[in-house]
């Protein structure tokens, strides 16, 4: 945490609005409309953009959200003997397993797609997020079907356990939509083309993506560990 | 020093005020018992009583102290820097330090020891080893369930303990939260669903304590109150023996009357008369019920006038209790009363 | 600007009056993401809540005066003191300081022209009146929540509490949720990125510190309440068993979730109000904060241990020992960094040569009662101590000790501090010092008796007591300082109110203050700052050279930014100017999408949850349509065309 300012001598601030082009430029989000001028600007920048700070602070609270659910899942666990109760089957540990590795396997995509966007390479970057919501589809698919599927012979409303697997597996379904939605919204507004505003979007979208496969491998953990 | 005058007459001047205020309610209201958490009359309140006093005369320090510094302040408020010491900086760092983190530190540190290490040792749930009596309270929406288990003997709102005896209560609930709270003998202790929690109960002098419900627990939180009566053993013998025992047949054709009332209008579905026909268990056991002082948690004295009120319209005296209004007559009303006051 | 300004320049400035110029009428205010129109509604909508919550109290304490009053039905009663802690807390002191105070200021303090994300500031606005709409809804038809502020299960549950009394808190509570955890989001980012050229992470003013401590506990906080609720309403609704003992759950389980929120929430109340009064001290004291870097360190670091202290409101639960004094451990550590903040403050007042003006008596008056409530906080770690007095009037005593008069009185002072810089005019300071006095006396008279009557024995939340208890002396006391309480907080409106249109004219700075806010205009123009403010010390308005040199600038047009919304974004620690960002002036997705919101928690209350489903569709369609419009794509002046370029510029 320096007091001491950018360049110029002890004493004497230096030309704050430095170089003062820099500081003269329009704005720069309103220039940058081609994929090339977004590129550029997007890589003159120094600090990370208000969008990806805002999108950090959101994942904090989604975060915690989790940690609580896992957290609450995990106390009543410890408060019973039986866990699940003495009758419900343990949950399996292969195909969630798999499921989840599909999941994460996304953030590959997505990441790719972040780092073509920065580089001004609209098509790439569509392509990148359209093949990684088509994954991110079909494994919510599959999930949402195992979940219904599910709540027919284990009821919810039967016990604690069967009340916190669900709502665990329930709130990450939901992100996992939300996600979802994240990409098609960007699917739909890139169809117009490129700008640094747009470039943060999509950074902020595989931000989101990489933090909820983080907490899916969580879920994974959480769900299947009183099989493990 | 003469207070200051003028608009900013200072804090300085309204503490001696509320302290004489202070000092003239615990003496009205404090001393005399009641509630009080500083009229102890056990050793584990006695030890907290001291704690808070000690906790008492330490803020008094520190707060006569921070207003002192901004009295101080007010005085000298032409003149920049502090008194004796000037402007040095570092000085008024230094007292930054020493009065925001090194004496707060050591008081901490003092107060933890005294409270959190020593003091909880005799508020915390008695070893069941250490006790020669255990009596469960259980805790209704707006009443207490008194049992004293290897006996008969089931009450309500009112429990009986021998003196100079260690007895473990078991606190636990039949609906929601609630907390059970003697100031005078015992730290409170929450009845929460699913948990049996146990405090001591051991006091040295006979007497009647007044204890209330301290966690809300719906719409007659406010009168759901009871009474710890403590008593030579060979008087409180005599009372659990009489307590274990079935209820009394009633005597007057009056009482027989009421009895039968009592078994046909509606009582019996909610309240137990150990011995007879009455097996309901939403309502306080009756079977000794003219021993007892008051009723209704320590709504209302127990006298036949009360009684009678109560019973013809209880909703009138604790609205929103779970006792309904039976539409009995006056007759009706007088006899049942009759009866029930003979339930010694 | 008085100086006379070369031709350049005034083209800049008068583009800039332009460019920023305010939409009047309804529809500006409801469509404005300016920070001051939005901090301004949320003071009055915050003030109006404060009122009703005001009114919820006078009514208990009116209850309250003597033993078997028969004012108020018991359930009449219930649902006056859960919602009198729903409102004070969610609906008053967190808007009022995160919303009101901090939308307001905070720009203004760190020489921005607005929040970072504008249009977000509204959303959290509207929402906020929405969720209070809800919940007073809930009590004008007679079936508010009922089983307090904290809400315990299983009281709170279906069968003890059928009605829609809890739904109208469960739902109601995330639908607030959401407002302050995006004004918070929005307050992080923007005391982050829109940071004045030069204006280090050393050189933010406190005030600055203080918010970005309780916002970044606000976000961490948060999701534990809406976990909470959503538990509860699972149970309530579809017949889940989170909170259920019969069934595997615990009503533990909530009591854990809702203060793992509800201890962090407190110092989110609390910190705006060191902010304040860091804030107001060294104005009127003429001195600097002495150890200014270890206070703004004692801020933060209050936020972060406030969230290890919460089983202290659970001592009395039966929990092993070990772990309660592990939290009693923790609730004494904490103690700390506020013993700082608190020394720091007398010592700087003690050296300085204070001027004991209404806004600072207001600050000394936090100063006693923030030192009385925490001694009778400290008093509460003492574990045994607390088992006796736990749930009683002490326990009442103590937090009104430190929310009203620990954040109220601050406000209270911030609010006489810049209410010149607001609105150009001076409010009357007799009148003034007789509102401190007043309030100060009246809260005295109200709280401190209720230690008293804790420690002999009565237990809170009751809504009569019996004559034999002898409580009625102490509790007629009480009511009676509650009168002389809202005697002085009316004459503080009053006061306001009356100099809003009568008080004498202000200029700029009529304090001698030290932040950025008091070098622009009273009240400020739309653009806040003609020309972007450069700063090289932690007090900016007392280095003349820095605004010598903003002067200079702006006279040769310089660093004006009025090509269109601007305002510079600059380096998270040393702010170093990085881009020049263009804000969206107004929009109507805001108010849209809180319209939205509501209703869909009103699809929730009444069970419709496959028109809930639908109106989550709707959402999602007004944040698709919201997005496809860039900040920057607002017509670059009220006219909707854009200017010419200005050919000094291109060169400059």
């Amino acid at each position: 945490m320096s007091g001491a300012l950018p360049g110029g001598p002890a004493g004497e601030p230096a030309p704050l609005l430095a170089g003062e082009g820099l500081a003269l430029q329009p704005a720069r989000s309103a220039l940058a409309r081609s994929g090339e001028a977004a590129a550029r600007m997007a890589a003159e920048r120094k600090a990370q953009p208000s969008g990806i700070w805002g999108m950090a602070l959101f994942l904090c609270a989604e975060t915690m959200l989790f940690v609580g659910v896992i957290g609450s899942y995990f106390y009543l666990d410890f408060r019973v003997e039986h866990w699940p109760p003495v009758g419900v089957k343990l949950p399996e540990v292969l195909d969630p397993s798999v499921l989840t590795a599909v999941l994460v396997l996304t953030s590959v995509p997505m990441a790719l797609a972040a780092r073509r966007a920065r580089a001004g390479a609209l098509r790439a970057t569509v392509w990148l997020i359209a093949l990684a919501a088509f994954v991110q589809c079909g494994y919510l698919a599959f999930q949402l079907h195992q979940f219904v599927a599910e709540a027919h012979t284990l009821h919810p409303q039967a016990s604690a356990y069967a009340s916190a697997y669900f709502t665990l597996l329930g709130l990450h379904h939901a992100h996992v939509l939300l996600g979802i939605l994240f990409d098609l919204g960007l699917l739909f507004w890139l169809r117009t083309g490129l700008s640094d505003y747009r470039i943060t979007g999509v950074r902020a979208v595989a931000l989101y993506w990489h933090v909820i496969n983080v907490i899916a491998v969580a879920v994974l953990i959480t769900e299947i560990s009183p099989s493990l | 020093m003469r207070p200051p005058r003028a608009r900013n007459g200072g804090p300085a001047r309204r503490r001696p005020a509320t302290a004489a205020l202070a000092l003239a309610t615990i003496c009205l209201g404090g001393c005399g018992g009641g509630q009080s958490i500083v009229a102890p009359r056990s050793h584990q309140t006695s030890l907290i009583a001291l704690l808070w006093w000690w906790m008492l005369g330490a803020s008094v320090v520190v707060f006569a102290g921070a207003v002192g510094l901004l009295t101080i302040a007010w005085f000298r408020r032409r003149t920049p820097g502090l008194p004796l010491f000037g402007r040095r900086e570092e000085v008024a760092g230094g007292m930054v330090i020493g009065f925001g983190i090194v004496i707060p530190l050591v008081v901490l540190v003092a107060l933890f020891a005294a409270s959190d290490l020593y003091v909880i040792r005799f508020s915390e749930a008695p070893a069941a080893s250490s006790t020669r009596l255990t009596v469960d309270i259980i805790g209704h929406q707006w009443w207490w369930e008194v049992r004293y288990p290897g006996t008969e003997a089931v009450t309500a709102n009112e429990v009986h303990i021998p003196i100079d005896t260690r007895v473990n209560v078991v606190a636990s609930t039949a609906d929601v939260i609630h907390s059970l709270w003697v100031p005078r003998l015992a730290r409170k202790i929450d009845m929460i669903p699913g948990r049996q929690n146990r405090i001591l109960l051991d006091t040295p002098d006979p007497g009647t304590y007044v204890g209330q419900c301290s966690e809300f627990c719906g719409l007659q939180h406010a009168h759901m109150r009871m009474t710890v009566i403590a008593e030579a053993p060979r008087a409180f013998h005599a009372w659990l023996t009489n307590m274990a025992r079935p209820a009394p047949a009633p005597t007057t054709a009056r009482e027989r009357e009421g009895e039968r009332l009592f078994m046909s209008r509606g009582c019996a579905g909610c309240h137990q008369l150990r011995g007879t026909e009455a097996h309901g268990e939403i309502g306080p056991d009756l079977t000794h019920l003219a021993t007892r002082k008051t009723l209704a948690a320590l709504t209302i004295p127990n006298t036949p006038a009360e009684l009678s009120a109560w019973v013809r319209d209880p909703q009138a005296i604790k609205p929103g209790n779970h006792m309904p209004d039976l539409g009995l007559s006056g007759v009706e009303v007088e006899k049942i009363a009759s009866f029930l006051e003979a339930l010694h | 600007m008085g100086a006379a300004l070369a031709p350049p320049a005034r083209e800049q400035v008068a583009r800039l009056d332009r460019v920023w110029k305010e939409r009047t009428g309804l529809l500006g205010w409801l469509t404005t993401t300016d920070h001051k129109r939005i901090g301004l509604m949320y003071f009055f909508t915050t003030l109006a809540f404060f009122a009703a919550g005001g009114t919820e109290a006078l009514l208990m304490r009116t209850q309250l005066i003597g033993p078997n009053q028969k004012l108020l039905t018991p359930e009449a009663y219930d649902q006056l003191f859960t919602m009198h802690g729903i409102t004070m807390i969610f609906l008053v002191v967190i808007p009022m300081t995160t919303g009101a105070f901090g939308n307001y200021l905070i720009p203004l303090m760190i020489g921005a022209r607005d929040m970072a994300f504008p249009r977000m500031n509204a959303v959290s606005f509207w929402v906020f009146l929405g969720s209070g709409i809800f919940l007073y809804i809930a009590l004008a038809t007679g079936q508010a929540p009922n089983a307090g502020w904290f809400d315990y299960v299983p009281l709170a549950s279906k069968q003890y509490d059928p009605g829609l009394n809890i739904d109208f808190y469960g739902y109601g509570l995330i639908f607030n949720g959401i407002s302050s955890t995006a004004a918070a989001i929005n307050i992080v980012v923007t005391i982050f990125k829109l940071r004045a050229p030069g204006m280090s992470l050393n050189r933010m003013p406190l005030f600055c510190f203080a918010f970005l401590a309780a916002a970044f506990s606000l976000i961490f906080a948060l999701p534990s309440l809406t976990l909470a609720c959503l538990f509860l309403e699972l149970d309530r609704q579809l017949g889940f068993h989170f909170y259920d003992v019969a069934f595997g759950g615990d009503p533990l389980l909530w009591q854990n979730l809702f203060w793992i929120f509800g201890h962090p929430e407190v110092y989110i109340i609390i910190l705006p109000a060191f902010g304040i009064a860091t804030s107001i001290i060294p104005t009127f004291v003429h001195r600097r904060m002495v150890l200014f870097p270890l206070v703004a360190l004692a801020e933060l670091l209050v936020a972060f241990l406030g969230f290890g202290v919460w089983v202290h409101h659970m001592f009395a639960v039966g929990l092993a020992t070990e772990v309660t004094i592990y939290f009693a451990a923790a609730s004494m550590i904490i103690v700390i960094p506020s013993a700082i903040q608190i020394f720091s403050w007398i010592t700087t007042i003690l050296t300085g040569t204070p001027e004991f003006t209404t806004p600072l008596l207001w600050i000394i008056g936090f100063i006693v009662f923030f030192i009385a409530g925490g001694l009778s906080g400290i008093t509460l770690a003492a574990i045994p101590f607390d088992q006796q007095v736990n749930a009683s009037y002490y326990v009442v005593a103590h937090f009104h000790f430190v929310i009203f008069g620990g954040a109220v009185f601050p406000i209270l002072g911030g609010m006489y501090y810049w209410f010149p810089k607001v609105t150009g005019r001076m409010y009357h300071e007799r009148v003034g010092q007789l509102s401190f006095w007043l309030s100060f006396v009246g809260t005295w008279v109200t709280f401190f008796p209720m230690h008293i009557v804790g420690i002999d024995g009565m237990p809170r939340r009751i809504y009569t007591y019996v004559a034999s208890t002898g409580w009625g002396a102490l509790n007629a006391l009480e009511s009676i300082g509650a009168y002389v309480l809202a005697s002085g907080l009316l004459l503080v409106i009053v006061n306001l109110a009356v100099s809003l249109f009568k008080g004498e004219r202000v200029g700029a700075d009529p304090w001698e203050g030290d932040t950025l806010e008091w070098s622009t205009s009273s009240p400020p123009p739309a653009y806040n700052y003609a020309v972007i403010p450069t700063v090289t010390s932690a007090y900016p308005m007392w280095d003349e050279r820095d605004r010598r040199r903003d002067q200079e600038r702006l006279e040769g047009g310089r660093g004006v930014l009025a090509r269109g919304h601007e305002t510079p974004a600059s380096t998270v620690q040393d702010a170093e100017l990085d881009e020049v960002l263009g804000m969206p002036p107004y929009s109507m997705w805001p108010p849209l999408f809180a319209l939205v919101l509501f209703v869909g928690f009103v699809m929730l209350l009444l069970a419709h949850y496959l028109i809930a489903a639908g109106v989550a569709g709707a959402l999602a369609a007004v944040l698709l349509a919201w997005h496809a419009r860039e900040p920057h794509q607002a017509p670059l002046d009220s006219t909707g065309a854009a200017p010419p370029p200005l050919a000094r510029e291109a060169a400059s």
